[in-house]
């Protein structure tokens, strides 16, 4: 357990570098400080009170939330990643977030009244909801990191989605999804940083406190028993206090990503090995990283506003410094994340199993084609109706599938080339990589074609999982490594799509709509090609099931047996780069399938590459044909996002698969 | 409903997952368009101004809430958002033209497949959205046979705003700022190359935003940044949500601001921000309204 942590030397002092950027924030307030002071003795009559009441009421207490926000963020993140003992968790991938966003949204729709007098109430309520939800999910597994993570992902996504849906059906759109998504930091008074300030100071005692417990929780449960450590009351003290200072910056400013999980890790790569020393540098680094970014942010804005909100912008400045900081690091102190799936259930009939969702996925086409939603109400089209409605139905119902089936493949080719269970084209940040490469495409060209445009997003897409491969490779597969720069990557991605779409053009609502994720504007040319492409692609997948049965089993297996690894995994990541930017241009970045369906077909059982291959397959057509054709009928004629339903539809069934075969279960 | 029969075509769409491009060749496009649907909002303003009443329409629920005239008939059927349009209702609708704009061209291929797809753009870099307004409109006249309402309207909304530029004239003059809010610490502006501006123009009013906005449905600015136009007059066009009321009235920098403290910030009624003519003389109607209100508050 206790491996000797080796580091390579930071090029420079860590102190030095967290102080010059401290420095270069400081700097930047103080111009905004200075602007206003400078303004307050112009001659201007009756401006220079004004320019008083601004400084005082608006420029220091954005300065005073964004230091305190950063540090609320980076102990919650570093309370959490304790006492789950999971690099990856933080209150965005925990759901914490999203879930208060969700909460918060329906209060604001449903109980307006509510969110004047307890906004935060509201969020700490659907924060907690969202992480009870997690823990119950994954309790059987004892927490595992894995499936903490791959409920929280979940947990976190559909409850985005539904966010968006509300607010999506209620006609608010751009503007609020855009202040309210983004995390927004202008202030008008001192309450926000107050607020905040006096919940970080009562998490930071409340760490004080439990830090003897929470150094042991570091430890395994059964020796943190043996010290008599209250274990699970202790546990879910910190988590609480952790959602707390989460939920209360989200209801104050919106949600900031990225803070919560690089604080923490930039506080380890940064030098700091105790739990004393952690508790002080994760969050003043969380403070230094959001002071800057908003500096950064107030200082790009034009006198027409900011280009980006703070909160997207945290990862275009953290993004980059995690993805350089990983490689200088060797080994991570955490325990490491299940590198090996938990044993699963093998079927003894794969074939039959395979055959089973090949009806699933049968059923599910001939239901989207012939069952919909109209003003009359539920109808089974028959006859000239029916032919009539085929024309819209088959595109959509045969884009769905096509996108399904190769984001599965991507998603189980990922998986088994890192040997990583939790790989795949939407964690990895491939689907919007290929977003950025469409959206070079979109404003570079006019009225491009689907070749320039499919061109371009597979260029985004590989040019990503070039990167990680690049940056993994240095130092073998580690399954923490991979996924902190697919996150830090995704987050950095999905930066440059935000900024993108707040130039608010016909190309920017071009993308907003293929963020959200919709076949409704397939065309019979489209579908066909989206077919033709996933046939000839997905033919090539039997043909490396020999790769991909060795490459999980590690390197040296690989090479005794001859396998030239290194092509092997450069072929093999290039093909899942293929298959996701063309999935992801039809259906968005956001659909969930890569990563849930190789996971179902290998929890029902089909264990070998070529059977969960099919298996994965089949279920991805099954799973995207089924959300599609409820996006498109539950709320007719309003059409909601097909990432929810797919969300929704996987998430508990994976959940529920994971919790039956636990890890205490034994072998079977 | 008939029998379930699958034609041989079906037969063969549906081992491929799909159907195939052949149709078949549409009848001769109507001389005169009688069935029209509208996917863009401004151009559903200008039919239903000129006295035509389209089969369906996008997002009639919104649409009632934030566009209010010209009135949406019942029998107008609903087909889902702008940006998604719900095809299976469209094609069900029946229609032989459809008006669409530049801001759903991503449509364009699946619309041709319903019907003749026509699209207007009043919005469009670079161009004054006024003139352009009235040239759709007058296009819009053309087509349906409807020339002479077209014209009536285009004399009508000019004659109206200018009527309302004399009902102003004694007013004391300040330059007007037209913001939505997004929540109570961001709004956005309404410049001069906005619909919106352009009216404020017309009525001989000095717009406060000078730049030009690039009116965009992003790129909100603190509210803070309304200290730097001490003397305008604010006008908030809604929608305004839910929680910005009570938080601006508790608001010290809110209070602070000379435009507030002097009691010149009015709240109109809602209006289209995407409009054509008709969204421009209610803007006019809304706004002069408002300032002669905020005049008769100050003597009165």
């Amino acid at each position: 357990m206790a491996e000797p942590v080796h580091i390579n030397r930071m090029p420079t002092n860590p102190a030095l570098l967290w102080g010059g950027l401290a420095l270069a924030a400081a700097c930047l307030s103080a111009f905004q400080v200075t602007g206003h002071l400078v303004a307050g003795v112009s001659p201007r009559p009756g401006t220079a009170p004004l320019d008083g009441i601004i400084l005082y009421h608006s420029v220091l207490p954005r300065i005073a939330v964004a230091l305190v926000g950063g540090a609320a963020l980076g102990l919650s993140g570093l309370l959490l990643q304790r006492v789950l003992r999971n690099p990856l968790a933080e209150p965005s991938t925990l759901g914490v977030s999203a879930g208060a966003q969700l909460a918060m949204t329906v209060a604001l729709i449903h109980a307006p009244a509510l969110m004047d007098h307890a906004r935060e109430g509201v969020a700490l309520a659907g924060g907690l909801a969202a992480v009870g939800l997690i823990l119950a999910l994954t309790w059987r597994r004892g927490l595992e990191p894995v499936a903490v993570v791959l409920a929280g992902m979940m947990v976190a996504l559909t409850a985005t989605m539904a966010s968006a849906a509300l607010i999506l059906a209620n006609g608010e759109y751009l503007f609020s999804i855009f202040i309210w998504g983004g995390g927004a930091m202008a202030q008008q008074s001192w309450e926000p940083a107050l607020t905040i300030a006096v919940r970080l100071v009562a998490g930071i005692a409340a760490a004080v406190l439990l830090s003897r417990p929470l150094s042991i929780l570091g430890l395994d449960d059964a020796s943190a028993r043996s010290l008599g450590v209250a274990l699970n009351l202790t546990r879910f003290g910190v988590i609480g206090v952790a959602v707390w200072l989460a939920a209360s910056v989200t209801a104050e400013v919106g949600v900031i990503g990225f803070v919560g999980l690089a604080a923490p890790a930039l506080a380890h790569l940064s030098g700091a090995r105790t739990q004393a020393h952690k508790l002080v540098a994760a969050p003043l680094i969380g403070a230094v990283l959001l002071w800057l970014t908003d500096g950064l942010v107030q200082l790009m804005a034009g006198i027409d506003g900011e280009r980006v909100p703070t909160g997207a912008a945290t990862a275009l400045l953290g993004g980059p410094l995690l993805l350089w900081l990983l490689p200088r690091l060797r080994m991570f102190e955490w325990p490491s994340l299940d590198r090996r799936p938990s044993p699963s259930r093998r079927s003894r009939r794969p074939g039959r199993l395979v055959g089973a969702f090949a009806l699933i996925a049968a059923i599910a086409v001939a239901l989207a084609l012939t069952v919909g939603y109209g003003p009359e109400g539920w109808t089974l089209s028959t006859g000239k109706l029916f032919s009539r409605l085929l024309d819209w139905r088959g595109p959509r119902v045969a884009v769905a599938a096509a996108a399904g089936a190769m984001l599965a493949a991507a998603g189980m080719v990922l998986q088994r080339v890192t040997a990583n269970p939790l790989a795949s084209p939407e964690i990895l940040g491939v689907g919007t990589g290929a977003g950025v490469g469409l959206t070079a495409v979109l404003f570079l060209t006019a009225g491009s074609g689907i070749g320039l445009q499919v061109a371009g997003s597979a260029a985004g897409a590989v040019v990503v999982l070039g990167a990680m491969l690049a940056l993994s490779l240095r130092s073998g597969f580690g399954p923490e490594r991979l996924l902190l720069a697919g996150i830090a990557m995704g987050a950095l991605c999905s930066a440059v799509l935000t900024a993108v779409i707040a130039t608010g053009t016909p190309q920017a609502f071009a993308l907003l709509r293929w963020l959200s994720g919709s076949t409704n504007d397939a065309t019979p040319a489209d579908a066909w090609f989206c077919a033709v492409t996933a046939a000839v692609l997905l033919t090539a997948l039997p043909l490396a099931s020999r790769w991909l049965e060795i490459l999980p089993l590690g390197d040296v297996t690989a090479r005794s047996i001859g396998l030239p690894v290194r092509r092997c995994r450069i072929a093999l990541v290039l093909y899942a780069g293929v298959l996701t930017a063309a999935a992801a241009l039809f259906v968005g970045p956001l659909s969930f399938v890569g990563l849930i369906a190789p996971h179902l077909a290998r929890l029902a059982g089909l264990g070998r590459a070529r059977t969960q291959g099919a298996g994965a397959v089949l279920i991805g057509i099954g799973l995207m044909v089924v959300s599609d054709w409820l996006a498109r009928t539950v709320s007719f004629p309003y059409q909601l996002p097909l990432g929810l339903f797919a969300a929704l539809l996987a998430g508990p069934y994976l959940i529920w698969l994971l919790g039956r075969n636990g890890p205490r279960s034994g072998q079977p | 409903m008939g029998p379930l029969t699958v034609t041989r075509r079906h037969a063969l769409a549906l081992a491929a997952g799909l159907v195939s491009l052949s149709r078949p060749a549409r009848a001769v496009p109507p001389v005169r368009p009688r069935r029209i649907a509208a996917i863009d909002w401004a151009a559903l303003e200008t039919v239903l101004a000129l006295g035509v009443v389209p089969v369906a329409a996008t997002e009639l629920i919104q649409f009632r809430k934030t566009v209010v005239e010209p009135a949406v008939p019942d029998r107008v059927i609903d087909i889902g958002l702008r940006g998604t349009p719900n095809y299976e209702a469209l094609t069900l609708a029946e229609p032989d033209l459809i008006l669409t704009s530049n801001y759903y061209e991503v449509q364009r291929r699946n619309l041709e497949r319903v019907a003749e797809t026509l699209s207007l753009s009043v919005y469009q870099p670079g161009l004054r959205p006024y003139p352009v307004a009235e040239e759709v409109t007058l296009t819009l006249g053309r087509l349906l046979g409807r020339e002479a309402e077209a014209r009536a309207v285009v004399a009508a909304t000019g004659a109206g705003i200018a009527r309302l530029r004399d009902g102003l004239r004694g007013v004391a003059r300040r330059p007007v700022l037209a913001i939505n809010f997004g929540d109570a610490r961001h709004f956005r502006a309404f410049g001069g190359d906005s619909m919106f501006g352009e009216v404020l123009r017309r009525l001989g009013i000095e717009n406060a935003w000078a730049t030009e906005s690039s009116y965009s449905a992003a790129a909100p600015l603190g509210i803070e940044a309304l200290a730097r136009l001490p003397d305008a007059a604010l006008i908030v066009v809604p929608p305004i949500p839910v929680a910005v009321t009570r938080a601006l009235a508790d608001s010290a920098l809110w209070q602070a601001l000379p435009t507030v403290r002097e009691k010149r910030v009015s709240t109109i009624g809602p209006v289209n921000h995407f409009g054509a003519l008709p969204a421009a003389l209610r803007f006019a109607r809304l706004v002069s309204a408002a300032l002669l209100r905020q005049e008769g508050r100050r003597h009165g």
